[in-house]
């Protein structure tokens, strides 16, 4: 039972070297005094393996004390005590035993119903909510991983951002700009080449205007913040090239990172709808599973959909973890393929949130 | 000829201060400009303008306020001429809008104020009752339907691009360089195989058409 307990001391509390040495030499100084006591005292009864003992115990149950006090608090460390307490009291039943001439064996009454207590003790704890323990060891898992992900996600995607700005809208302002300085420069000299060179320019803008609208849609399209996410993917579903049908509703008050992952992950999920499955017909619902958010986006395509290929469907399922959603595609070949978004009701996202609380009213 | 009244909305002062310009310039009696939803909505029920020219994002919301504005002054004054500006199209705006069956509308990105001509042009027909739509919305419309569009020739379909943006017969034939004549085959054509009743009136068509896109 004692090593049991000492399996533990690896989170222990660190000992100073000084204070390890100042105890130890302590120890060996009464160890030695009374051994020299004895001696001069005509060597009679070895009385001082009571005082060598009595020191040994102390040492053991200062450094159990410390193990115990390395455990995480809780249960854990409430098992940890019981087992070091029940473990030294055992040890030195037996040792007074062995001390005091052997015989009969009279530690067992102590030590059986100790080790029944500690078993029962063990055997409790081990069986009590492990699975919220693991449940938590699980989501701290999951955090720190999508906390990366969402890190590295936003970080590619200010650098497309910042590509997209330099490559198309900054472009054509320099051109813009250049247009109109030559413009500036012929319209006294050429009226005409001055207009035509004008008219360049306004097209040009247009052109500017263009690009920036399409970097501001991939941010966050505006339709979603006017409307919320299901009147957003109703606009979606009007533009794409096949029949969807856009059924149910949410909740109001999603908080709006989670309405804008939803949002693109079902963007994608339709765009692959689009490229390759073949399908005739597509449908989104939104609805609930027990206390779970889902959104189904289904079709009636050839199936056979991978979620590891391609890189979009990856960043989407990253960035589903990152408000604690997850996606799930049953996708058998011939079809039909069934991707199912759920927002469990105990993440993060919404749970002690204010729009959590708005959404329950 | 009295000078057409407009009603401006449009929170951003530069671009306010350059509409009311514009306008005035171009023979209209800028009688109110507004910068927020409830003004506009209080202002085109107590002016009734000719026609009313809206920015989509309004404050105080900065969401879709002045198209809500815009819908809700048409629902106490059916027909109320409206063209609505945005920095970005959606079907679904545009289906709202037109969902009245009462025409008068227009729905147009904002940077086509930048060709002067044809943007005067839509507001003078958005406010005759007609329809000014963004080539954007059009696009899409003809693009998403599953539709038997596939019946049409090309240069109908091109046709029924211009068509359902609202222009005239005469207009179509200057931007696709034919005679008014041959416009006019094209529509006929396009009536029967779509299988919608043909119409004298521009603005009774081009809702039909519209009618018919939006499915």
């Amino acid at each position: 039972m004692v090593g049991m307990t000492l399996s533990l001391s690896s989170t222990a509390p660190r000992m100073s070297r000084a204070w390890v040495v100042l105890e130890a030499s302590g120890a060996a100084a009464v160890c030695g005094i009374t051994w020299l006591a004895w001696s001069l005292s005509g060597r009679g009864y070895f009385w001082p393996r009571w005082v060598w003992f009595g020191v040994a115990t102390a040492l053991t149950a200062e450094f159990l004390v410390r193990t115990v006090l390395g455990v995480r608090p809780g249960r854990r460390r409430w098992l940890a005590s019981g087992r070091a307490a029940s473990g030294l009291l055992a040890a030195v039943d037996v040792v007074v035993w062995l001390l005091s001439g052997g015989g009969f064996f009279w530690p067992m009454f102590i030590i059986v119903p100790l080790a029944g207590a500690v078993g029962a003790h063990t055997w409790i704890v081990g069986r009590l909510p492990n699975e919220r323990e693991e449940e938590l060891t699980e989501r701290v898992g999951t955090l720190a991983r999508s906390r990366q992900v969402a890190l590295d996600g936003q970080a590619a995607e200010l650098k497309r951002v910042e590509r997209d700005l330099h490559d198309g809208t900054q472009a054509r302002i320099v051109s813009l700009a250049l247009t109109l300085g030559m413009a500036e420069d012929v319209i006294h000299k050429d009226p005409q080449a001055a207009a035509r060179l004008l008219g360049e320019a306004r097209s040009t803008a247009s052109g500017a205007l263009d690009d920036l609208r399409a970097v501001m849609q991939r941010i966050h399209p505006a339709v979603l913040s006017d409307r919320g996410l299901v009147p957003a993917v109703r606009a979606l579903a009007l533009d794409l090239a096949l029949p969807v049908t856009v059924t149910g509703e949410f909740p109001p008050g999603l908080p709006p990172p989670v309405q804008s992952a939803l949002y693109f992950a079902i963007a994608e999920c339709l765009a692959n709808v689009v490229k390759h499955s073949h399908a005739t017909v597509a449908g989104v619902t939104f609805g609930a599973d027990g206390s779970d958010l889902t959104v189904v986006v289904s079709d009636d395509g050839v199936g056979g959909a991978d979620l590891t290929r391609g890189t979009g469907m990856r960043g989407i399922i990253h960035r589903l973890e990152t408000v604690d959603a997850r996606l799930d595609v049953a996708s058998p070949r011939g079809g039909p393929t069934r991707a199912t978004i759920t927002l469990p009701a105990t993440g993060s996202a919404r749970s002690g949130t204010t729009e959590g609380v708005e959404r329950e009213q | 000829m009295t000078q057409p009244r407009v009603v401006l909305a449009e929170d951003l002062t530069l671009l306010r201060d350059g509409l009311v310009r514009l306008f005035s310039d171009h023979g209209f009696d800028v009688v109110a400009a507004v910068e927020n939803g409830p003004t506009l909505v209080r202002e085109l029920l107590a002016l009734r303008p000719d026609v009313a020219v809206v920015d989509v994002r309004l404050p105080p919301s900065y969401t879709d306020e002045g198209l809500r504005a815009a819908l809700a002054a048409r629902r106490q004054i059916p027909g109320l001429p409206v063209l609505v500006l945005s920095q970005y199209v959606e079907q679904l705006y545009a289906r709202e809008l037109l969902a009245d069956g009462q025409g008068g509308i227009g729905y147009l990105l904002k940077d086509r104020v930048s060709n002067i001509g044809q943007f005067m042009e839509a507001v003078h027909r958005v406010a005759a009752g007609g329809t000014a739509l963004d080539q954007t919305v059009v696009a899409k419309l003809l693009g998403s339907r599953r539709r038997p569009l596939e019946r049409l020739s090309p240069r109908e379909r091109e046709v029924l691009a211009h068509m359902a943006q609202g222009r005239s017969n005469a207009a179509i034939a200057a931007a696709m360089v034919v005679t008014d004549k041959a416009v006019g085959k094209h529509i006929t054509s396009i009536f029967t195989k779509l299988d919608l009743q043909p119409s004298e009136d521009d603005n009774r068509r081009v809702l039909a058409v519209l009618a018919y896109l939006e499915g």
